[in-house]
């Protein structure tokens, strides 16, 4: 029919396809897929499907009763009004980056990890059972490093039982990141409850850990810790192992046609296998990074869906690590202002996620929209 | 008299375990549905708690315990809609659109709930729900009177579905169309079915069904809406359809099994035992992930599922 790939997006409704034969115009439209979509309408899809959301957002607080331009500039100044706000909003980017960076790296390679909620309860376990045993026989910043790698490998550890079970048993590695989530969940709940519970309380959570695992301040004033360094490290160490390494070429090949990967040579499950891992570490390093810089104890709310968040950032990003920690701030910027919107406005805070679930749905379909050009073509039939 | 206490306790843990059972039946089977046409969607949590919220608003402000069922079951369609066209229509990759879903669906819940009863107060408004419905005469027989003929209408709803839909899928022409899409849709475009519409269709009934699921969690067993309602169930009901292979007699044992750990760890949470609660919890997920890898050389999964379907690319 044509010479690319998918002429015919069934758009118009129907399925039916563009070339079917019509006698009465000469020349006509057709829909085709771009070769190459060149990045400014990219970047247009990306900038135009938030700012739908935005808008949409804004129909909602009219619909509320609220003021929109005041709320949202309540929201604006929750974010970033005063170096403070600026500082917290990367507070809770922090986690977000890493988390997004997860996803991106196990996404490159097509491998759906949805885990990374998971993965980080693992981490956060790792971190914790490493200061456990640790604290009193390492000087402060190798038993830092320690608890790091503890959480990567516990939550690499955690990615990997899907990833075995995709590649050894041919599992489905959604279903099973997605089943392993809940057990994870009750293995932390079960230890907090037990174990790990701290004899002082009857809540469900760990003692307060040593001040010596804290992750250091970076500001006098502040909650932001050397995790948000970690994390953009780990933002250009994902740049650079995706797009300047042989493994980050076997991961996107694999991701763009594993077929044709096989073929090439590569050995597709071994990359699927490491893929998991990596992303499993990644997502590991984030409950580490909450854990030390923030909460100090290891409890059951250490996460608010900080994992499918950043599913949602990577995709947003269109899976760049650049974008991810752009896209992480942001979101960090949303949660954190949403908190100054709902006391001074009365707008409700559930209202940024909505604005990040729109700005998701309308990325992915300006990007799908944007992939397609019309052209005017003559009329083959 | 220990005797007739365990024997209490036990009837109510099988009729805990059949009501509970209820909502993950109806979205199961809807997801199983949807998922032999071709679609995975992970959506169902937010389905669940959208539909669980229309059905509350729609009671507290019509007193209509009948607009809220409709109104409940619809709001699974609009979901599943919007889902049909980001998936089918535009081939937007289906984990992705459904994790989008569950959090649209959950955000926009939480969102009007304070738009529409927010006082700044802490107390969550309740409305009336549906009462149990004894079956006449049936609902005498001991135990199995209790158990399966003093439950919600909605309850045998799901039940009566589960040999309806298996009638659907497996001798009608429609149910064969379906199957053919979610196992081999370049074959059922070649025999001239239309795929979009068959997945839209499909999609439309996983949304109807999981938006009953959802009216049952507000307006049948509790009166309620809080932004967690569906605590999970979307996800179990997904683990259910896995679980049973995609056999309806096997997602009937799976809801019912599983809504029975439930209603039992409900049970002996009070009484203090040596099991942790957390095994119950996290037993269905384990057992599904050890079907999964036990089925996995007869998995009755639809061969094409997840996989967006583009004519002319392999």
């Amino acid at each position: 029919m044509t010479d690319t790939a998918s002429p015919e997006l069934a758009m118009a409704g129907g399925g039916e396809p563009a070339s079917t034969p019509r006698t009465r115009a000469a020349r006509r439209w057709r829909i085709e897929r771009r070769l190459q979509t060149p990045w400014y309408l990219e970047g247009g899809a990306i900038g135009g499907g938030i700012l739908l959301a935005v808008l949409i957002c804004a129909v909602l607080i009219a619909a509320a009763g609220s003021e929109v331009l005041a709320s949202y500039q309540a929201l604006y100044n929750g974010a970033f009004g005063t170096r403070n706000a600026s500082i917290e909003t990367l507070v809770q980017a922090t986690p977000l980056i890493f988390t997004g960076l997860a996803a991106t790296f196990a996404f490159r390679a097509k491998v759906w990890n949805i885990g990374a909620e998971g993965q980080l309860y693992a981490g956060a376990m790792g971190a914790f059972w490493a200061s456990d045993l640790l604290t009193d026989a390492v000087p402060r910043f190798p038993l830092i490093v320690t608890v790091m790698l503890f959480a990567a490998v516990f939550g690499a550890l955690w990615a990997g039982i899907a990833g075995l079970l995709r590649t050894q048993f041919g599992v489905n590695e959604i279903i099973a990141t997605v089943m392993l989530n809940f057990v994870i969940i009750n293995i932390v709940s079960f230890l907090l409850a037990d174990w790990w519970q701290d004899p002082a309380s009857f809540y469900y959570q760990t003692a307060r850990m040593p001040d010596v695992v804290a992750l250091p301040r970076i500001f006098e004033s502040g909650r932001l810790h050397l995790g948000f360094i970690i994390a953009l490290v780990m933002a250009v160490l994902v740049w650079f192992v995706l797009e300047r390494t042989s493994f980050g070429y076997e991961v996107r090949s694999i991701g763009a046609n594993p077929r044709v990967a096989t073929y090439g040579g590569i050995q597709s499950r071994r990359i699927i296998l490491a893929t998991m891992l990596v992303s499993g570490a990644i997502a590991g390093l984030a409950g580490a990074s909450e854990l030390t810089g923030i909460h100090l104890r290891l409890q059951l709310d250490i996460s608010d869906n900080l994992g499918f968040t950043g599913i949602i950032i990577a995709l947003v990003a269109r899976l760049r690590p650049a974008g991810v920690v752009v896209a992480a701030i942001v979101a960090g910027a949303l949660t954190n202002g949403a908190t100054t919107m709902q006391l001074t406005t009365g707008v409700p805070a559930a209202l940024v996620d909505v604005l990040k679930g729109l700005a998701l749905v309308l990325v992915l379909l300006a990007a799908v929209v944007v992939n397609y050009r019309l052209r005017r073509v003559k009329a083959d039939g | 008299m220990g005797d007739y206490l365990t024997t209490a306790v036990a009837l109510s843990v099988m009729v805990g375990a059949v009501r509970i059972a209820t909502p993950l039946l109806l979205a199961a089977i809807g997801e199983m549905v949807t998922e032999r046409s071709g679609i995975l969607n992970l959506g169902i949590e937010g389905t669940l708690t959208f539909a669980a919220f229309i059905s509350f608003v729609t009671v507290d402000r019509t007193d209509s315990l009948v607009l809220g069922v409709l109104f409940g079951a619809l709001a699974g369609v609009l979901v599943s809609l919007v889902m049909a066209v980001l998936t089918v229509t535009f081939k937007v990759e289906q984990v992705v659109a459904g994790l989008a879903l569950n959090l649209l669906g959950v955000g926009f819940s939480f969102y009007l709930l304070r738009a529409v009863f927010d006082d700044g107060g802490t107390d969550v408004p309740s409305v009336q729900s549906w009462n149990v419905v004894e079956i006449p005469g049936l609902s005498a027989i001991p135990w199995f009177g209790d158990v399966l003929f003093s439950q919600h209408w909605l309850t045998y709803v799901a039940f009566v579905a589960i040999p309806l839909t298996w009638l659907a899928l497996n001798r009608t022409g429609f149910g064969l169309e379906l199957r053919s899409v979610g196992d081999n849709p370049a074959a059922a475009d070649l025999r001239g079915v239309n795929i979009n519409r068959i997945q839209y269709l499909a999609l439309a009934f996983g949304g109807l069904m999981a938006g009953l699921a959802g009216t049952f969690l507000s307006i049948f067993a509790t009166g309620l809406f809080f932004p967690t309602i569906a605590a999970g169930r979307g996800w179990i009901a997904l683990a259910i359809v896995i679980f049973g292979n995609w056999r309806l007699g096997r997602i009937l044992v799976g809801a019912v099994f599983f809504g029975y750990l439930e209603a039992y760890q409900l049970t002996i949470q009070g009484q203090g035992t040596d099991v942790p609660q957390q095994l119950l919890l996290a037993l269905p997920f384990v057992l599904t992930i050890v079907a999964l890898v036990i089925n996995r050389s007869r998995s009755n999964a639809p061969i094409h599922l997840g996989v967006p379907y583009l004519r002319g690319v392999r």
